[in-house]
């Protein structure tokens, strides 16, 4: 199974099941460090057989909506419990794809999640890796899986 | 397991030894939940019996004095040159946290380092989970060294 397949599954796994929203995939692309504007990104690191970055970025209107439909809460400015939901985000999602490379559960083992925002900042690629995001479409916004692996 | 004092010798030591520029610092502020502005930063995650992000956070021209001393030369604008050399300084600080980590035996792997640079962005840390931020002072400014760590 491809990487693009295993973003998907494990991107609408949670969706689906954790945050209880719909989450539309679209096309993959080689991502090339675009800056991102006014959004908020969470973050966690890949170390082992596979070493690389799970990144999420969420315009901040929809990570306000993600975060109150996993905390099930009315969210209107973005807060710790914002900053911290996203974060887990990119925890679980991790977990998922690590789940997916690493069947025995032995060889991958991740770091804790970061969360970022500001109104614009740029995400480098690490040297030597690939970039791949998978845009996303909710029913009122969008966000970004981005897996950098060597 | 001390990490302010760790992350204060680790970070003396890939100062005075690969980049030489004097560093010095008062010592951590206080653990919480610090969240930091800045214009530069390169991180690292350490996985293994302690989890953990590594960053250095700083103002973009601090950045390109450090990556200038670290290659003996002088930068004007923050190219690949200046995102990988502060990315290998994150990388041997972290060389430095896992080697004093194991003499504790707490064995930890490193990832590879990411930079991050903007206009002004916030980085905060999970509720759960320790926090240390140490600023340290250059004669040109100052700069932050922040780990993230929770034990497996």
């Amino acid at each position: 199974m491809g990487l693009e397949q295993t973003i998907i599954d494990a991107t609408k796994d949670i969706f689906v099941n954790m945050i209880m929203m719909g989450a539309t995939p679209g096309t993959p692309y080689q991502g090339k460090g675009e800056a991102l504007i006014d959004s908020v990104t969470g973050m966690i690191n890949l170390a082992g057989s596979h070493s690389g970055l799970l990144a999420i970025h969420l315009p901040t209107q929809a990570a306000l909506e993600v975060s109150g439909s996993f905390l099930d809460l009315e969210i209107e400015e973005l807060d710790d419990d914002v900053l911290d939901s996203i974060g887990e985000l990119a925890n679980m999602l991790a977990g998922n794809i690590k789940a997916e490379l690493d069947p025995t559960g032995s060889s991958i083992q991740l770091s804790i999640p970061t969360t970022m925002h500001g109104d614009q900042y740029n995400i480098e690629r690490i040297a030597g890796t690939s970039s791949l995001c998978v845009p996303f479409y909710l029913d009122d916004g969008d966000f970004v899986i981005e897996l950098q692996l060597t | 397991m001390d990490i302010a004092k760790y992350l204060i010798e680790s970070t003396e030591e890939v100062f005075n030894t690969m980049i030489f520029m004097e560093v010095s610092t008062e010592g951590c502020m206080s653990e919480g939940k610090e969240s930091i502005f800045s214009h530069f930063s390169a991180m690292i995650g350490l996985s293994g019996d302690l989890m953990a992000m590594i960053s250095i956070h700083c103002d973009a021209y601090i950045a390109m004095d450090i990556a200038g001393a670290m290659l003996c030369t002088e930068f004007d604008d923050v190219d690949d040159d200046v995102k990988d050399a502060m990315g290998e300084v994150a990388n041997m600080l972290a060389g430095g946290m896992k080697s004093r980590l194991l003499d504790d035996n707490i064995d930890t792997t490193l990832a590879i380092p990411t930079t991050v640079m903007g206009k002004g962005y916030s980085i905060s840390s999970p509720k759960r989970g320790n926090r240390v931020v140490v600023p340290f002072d250059l004669t040109q400014g100052r700069f932050f060294v922040d780990m993230k760590y929770s034990m497996q």
